[in-house]
């Protein structure tokens, strides 16, 4: 029964308390009293009465969420959230949950056929472990063997969840099946092989499994072999000393098969994965763990590890298999061989370890000995393992670009769209894995992400593949190489996809578009925006000819032609073509993402014409959108909270764009880490605001930490660097270390320089702070001609009615007045100040720089009137601040 | 500074509070993780975790002169926490999948449905917080941290008559509100 009409909840403690009082005394009579009784005690209050009611309905209606259902609800909550379908899988049922994710049983609709889908479903995701998710998901995309379990597909969730499709391997862990099948030594050993020859392949690949334990070798009915699992990262967490028992969650490795060096969170190599093959074997031959580890800490159990001798496993009583003494006189060398402490020791790789095995079975002598050092070979492997040792898992990524074509190749015949579809995918991903990834190279990592890029670039032209697959490769290739800044690089890899493209399919091609479209991106990017401009809408013409007027690709192009037009200043016509995106974006379901993209770059348009309120409300907009879209601390919430904050920094309030960017660098930070370039982006954010407000010092420590990052993932010349050295340069300039400053403003000049090949207005940013520096310092001469270079680049890369074109002059005009030259710099400073006037919502910062300093030169020239206008303007502008 | 005690009334000091909380906090997400990794058809209930991390954390040197039921209480805290997130991350995830609609009977409360009734607990909690902090406290501490009545009375220094009494009031408050948002 429920109460029917909405009562307000008691409105202060006050009547809460009276409101109770009433309850208690009416709670206990009859149900047929109490109105009476309150009616009496209220004085016919209606509302109070009413009120009292409410709550004793509550009371007498048993079962409520309250009583009984928390506990089922929190199952769910904390449970994993079982998806109906993931990309082109349906969900059938959760398969288990390792540590990493969630492993689902899945089915392929259209072509059917059941797979194994890995999802990382925690939103608690810490960048250690998305990262261990995202170095599985690489490892096996290149990966292709009998015995190891191939990926099929890869993706993300709407809100950016990663997940992969591999092989449903239906299986029993290793040493189960051989107990349970009271397996013979012979067949023990066919197993153990099979499970080498797997690592080995892995490891001819660079890929080391690091986790190898029954779990994760599975054998299925027909005996065959099946590893899984590849992969706990790199990237333990490093604060976190192995004997902390609390820590445990995180130390997500099984102690019984984890290597002494694991433990002591050494250096990882083949060797690592041969330690576990050597317990694997030790576990098959004696029917037990070599060491006993049952009800110890974890701790505990990694200083018996490191610290404790094996026993030979012939002498472990109760053994399941028979042997004669000579069999096992060599079982155990292998055995121990490869459970030697000391890595130098063991069999130097996994080949080595497979030879003997053989020479076992041939009834050969083994090369390893009881006592043997193996130190030359020890030796030979450092020098070795450097070459091997894959440290970045983006080296995977590129090489899996190599197998990714090989997979498209063998399926080439299929012309199945939904194979299309999943290659794009799985192409995209890659994509992904760049944008969120170069953060993963890390300081540590021996091979550089822009080698990896280049190296990719040889293989894909040396695969003689189809024309078309070279071209999905090079366009992949291009858009990586134009996230690490190497904008030359992505050009040529770009103008080669869209020749391939137009060979192949005609220059009116879906495909073709699509080249152009991301050519353009790339052509604005180096602030050629006339010749994107015109790509774009080539592209975006192509698009629309041969796609429904609804397509979100359709949508995205005219979105990609604003995005061009707002960089090259063309705000209005920007703004017609984004709201034309949105128009087409809105109310679309699965087009949220590509919205907020789209209503994100409105707002900077607006923004960039000083319609402050309106950018304000957009990025409130995107803000709300994107929080529902991807949860509350990811990554793009950081990149709206910017936004929101850059409103605030322009309206003077820089209090309130602090707070934005600190909340944005926390989110940043947390997800990423201290060292990561996005970090590194919103550190320099933050400490803009922090410089308005004269917090120079913490500034400088952000900052030096962002460049350090920044050099370090970039190399030194790159756009993000230059940024950066343009705040250093500020507060440098604030705090009186000229020289400083100059010397980060030149830096800055020379990288935009030599990025954009002289034509950019950014190199005018830089060099008009130079000059202004300059000046400062008495160099009065040398700051002229610097401001006569920025107004040349300005007049060069920018339309005539560019905010920075009267900024320019009005820097100018400053510099030259504080040379004592009156007249230049009335010149100059009253031509940047008619330009800025012309503008719908001008800074005033600027404005008030003009009006000074035309207020002094006027004065200087004996022009009182003049003088007085720009005088009394300047006291207006300022009271009413 | 806590005295030492089972007993004691104590109130821990703001510094203590907040590094109990913080522990528990993370305790709490970390069980409720491995939880269901161990054993994904184990039923969780938020009192067994919270027993649970108390048990874990009982063992460390700087909750010694804690007493079980401070622990929980402030655990309690935590847990609404933990839960309230988990059901703010489901609901979202909810408006951006276009997830079909689902029809469910009474009895059984699917997911959805379960996340938005935390989240309208919260904020009913809220705002009888406003009205009667010690009431809320009550509710959070039975609700989520499984604090019996006699651990109650021991942490708020009030009599048992008093909890009961507070308790249905308050059990009453929120039934009533949980209904108007459904």
């Amino acid at each position: 029964m429920s109460s029917g009409r909405h009562v307000e909840p008691a409105s202060g403690p006050a009547r809460w308390r009276l409101i109770q009082d009433l309850f208690h005394a009416a709670a206990d009579l009859p149900a047929s009293e109490q109105h009476a009784f309150l009616e009496s005690r209220t004085e016919g209050d209606p509302t109070l009465v009413a009120e009292v009611e409410a709550l004793l309905v509550e009371d007498r209606t048993p079962g409520s969420f309250l009583d009984r259902s928390l506990p089922e609800v929190a199952n769910h909550l904390l449970g994993p959230d079982s998806p109906g379908r993931v990309g082109p899988y349906r969900v059938l049922r959760l398969l288990g949950e390792g540590g990493m994710g969630v492993v689902y049983l899945v089915e392929r609709e259209d072509v059917g056929g059941r797979a194994a889908l890995k999802l990382l479903r925690d939103g608690w995701v810490s960048p250690s472990r998305r990262a261990r998710f995202l170095t599985e998901q690489r490892t096996l995309a290149q990966l292709d063997h009998p015995a190891i379990a191939q990926l099929h597909d890869a993706g993300a969730l709407p809100d950016g969840t990663p997940w992969f499709a591999m092989e449903y391997v239906e299986g029993v862990p290793l040493t189960e099946y051989c107990r349970a099948r009271s397996c013979s030594l012979a067949e023990r050993l066919r197993l153990f092989r099979a499970v080498c020859e797997a690592v080995q392949h892995a490891h001819r690949h660079a890929v080391i499994h690091r986790d190898l334990k029954p779990s994760n070798i599975l054998v299925k009915p027909d005996g065959a072999v099946k590893l899984l699992d590849f992969g706990i990262a790199k990237h333990l967490d490093p604060t976190g000393p192995a004997t902390d028992p609390t820590r445990t969650g995180l130390r997500l490795m099984t102690p019984a098969y984890a290597a002494p060096e694991q433990v002591e969170g050494g250096r990882l190599g083949v060797q690592t994965d041969v330690y576990a093959l050597g317990v694997l074997l030790f576990e098959l031959l004696a029917g037990r763990l070599p060491f006993e580890l049952t009800g110890l800490q974890p701790h505990e159990a990694a200083r018996r590890v490191l610290e404790q001798e094996p026993p030979r496993p012939s002498q472990v009583a109760g053994r399941p298999v028979q042997a004669s003494r000579g069999a096992w006189a060599d079982l155990d060398v292998l055995c121990l061989t490869a459970m030697q402490r000391d890595p130098a020791r063991r069999y130097p790789s996994v080949e080595a370890l497979i030879r003997d095995l053989d020479h076992h079975l041939a009834g050969e002598p083994l090369d390893a000995r009881p006592d043997s050092l193996a130190y030359r070979a020890g030796k030979l492997l450092r020098r070795n393992a450097r070459s091997v040792l894959v440290a970045s898992a983006v080296g995977l990524a590129v090489l899996g670009v190599t197998a990714y074509a090989a997979v498209r190749l063998a399926r080439a015949r299929d012309a199945v769209a939904a194979e299309a579809a999943r290659t794009q995918r799985i192409q995209q991903f890659m994509l992904q894995l760049f944008e969120g990834g170069t953060g993963e190279v890390g300081p540590s990592s021996d091979v550089k992400v822009v080698d990896l890029v280049d190296r990719g670039v040889r293989e894909a032209q040396s695969l003689e593949a189809e024309p078309a697959v070279e071209a999905e490769l090079l366009q992949t290739l291009g858009g990586i190489a134009q996230n690490l800044g190497r904008l030359d690089q992505a050009g040529a890899l770009l103008a080669r996809a869209l020749e391939l493209r137009r060979t192949a399919f005609g220059p009116d091609h879906p495909d073709v578009a699509r080249s152009l479209v991301a050519s353009a991106q790339l052509s604005s990017a180096r602030g050629d925006y006339g010749e994107a401009e015109k790509q774009t809408r080539e592209g975006l013409a192509i698009l629309r000819r041969h796609l429904s007027r609804n397509d979100p690709e359709v949508a995205r192009a005219v979105s990609a032609l604003g995005r061009i037009l707002e960089n090259a200043g063309r705000y209005p016509d920007a703004i017609r073509e984004l709201e034309e995106a949105v128009r087409l974006q809105t109310g679309r379901p699965g087009l949220e993402g590509d919205l907020s993209a789209s209503l994100t770059e409105l707002a900077n348009c607006h923004f960039y014409v000083g319609q402050y309120a309106e950018a304000d409300a957009l990025n409130q907009k995107v803000l709300a959108l994107d929080r529902r879209l991807y949860g509350p601390r990811h990554p793009h919430i950081a990149d709206d909270l910017i936004n929101l904050g850059a409103v605030q920094f322009e309206g003077g309030h820089y209090a309130e764009a602090e707070r934005w960017n600190r909340e944005a660098l926390e989110i940043m930070t947390a997800w990423y880490g201290p060292d990561h370039p996005e970090t590194a982006s919103a550190q320099t954010i933050l400490a803009r605001s922090l410089l308005r407000l004269e917090r120079r010092d913490e500034a400088r420590v952000l900052l030096t930490s962002a460049l350090a990052t920044q050099e370090r993932v970039y190399g030194p010349v790159h756009p993000r660097v230059a940024s950066t050295l343009n705040e250093l340069g500020i507060v440098a300039r604030d705090q009186g270390r000229l020289a400083d400053a100059s010397a980060n403003f030149q830096r800055m000049a020379d990288i935009y320089d030599q990025v954009h090949h002289g034509k950019h207005y950014l190199i005018g940013v830089a060099l008009s702070n130079l000059a202004d520096v300059e000046q400062r310092r008495g160099n009065s001469a040398h700051a002229q001609e610097l401001f006569r270079r920025v107004l040349t680049v300005y007049r060069d890369a920018l339309p005539a009615d560019h905010p920075l074109q009267g900024v320019g002059r009005v820097r100018f005009g400053h510099a030259l007045l504080a040379a004592g030259q009156a007249a230049d710099a009335e010149a100059q400073s009253r031509a940047g100040y008619e330009l800025l006037m012309k503008r719908k919502d001008p800074q005033a910062v600027w404005l008030d720089m003009a009006r000074q300093d035309l207020a002094t030169a006027y004065r200087t020239l004996g022009r009182t009137a003049d003088a007085d206008r720009f005088q009394a303007e300047l006291t207006a502008s300022r009271a009413a601040k | 500074m806590a005295r030492a005690g089972p007993r004691s009334s104590g109130v821990l000091d703001a510094g203590a509070r907040d590094h109990l909380f913080t522990a528990a906090y993370d305790e709490l997400r970390r069980l409720a993780a491995s939880v269901r990794r161990d054993d994904p058809s184990r039923t969780l209930s938020p009192t067994a975790l919270v027993n649970e991390a108390w048990l874990k954390l009982a063992s460390s040197p700087e909750f010694a002169a804690t007493s079980p039921a401070h622990f929980k209480r402030i655990a309690a805290r935590a847990m609404r926490q933990v839960l309230v997130e988990a059901a703010r991350r489901r609901t979202a995830r909810k408006r951006g999948g276009g997830a079909p609609l689902v029809t469910f009977d009474e009895d059984t409360l699917p997911p959805e449905v379960g996340s938005e009734q935390v989240l309208a607990l919260d904020i009913a909690l809220e705002a009888l917080a406003r009205l009667e902090p010690r009431q809320a406290l009550i509710v959070e501490s039975r609700f989520f941290g499984g604090l019996d009545v006699r651990e109650t009375c021991e942490i708020l220094g009030i009599s048992e008559a008093t909890v009961l009494r507070d308790w249905r009031a308050a059990r009453a408050f929120l039934a009533h509100e949980l209904r108007q948002t459904r």
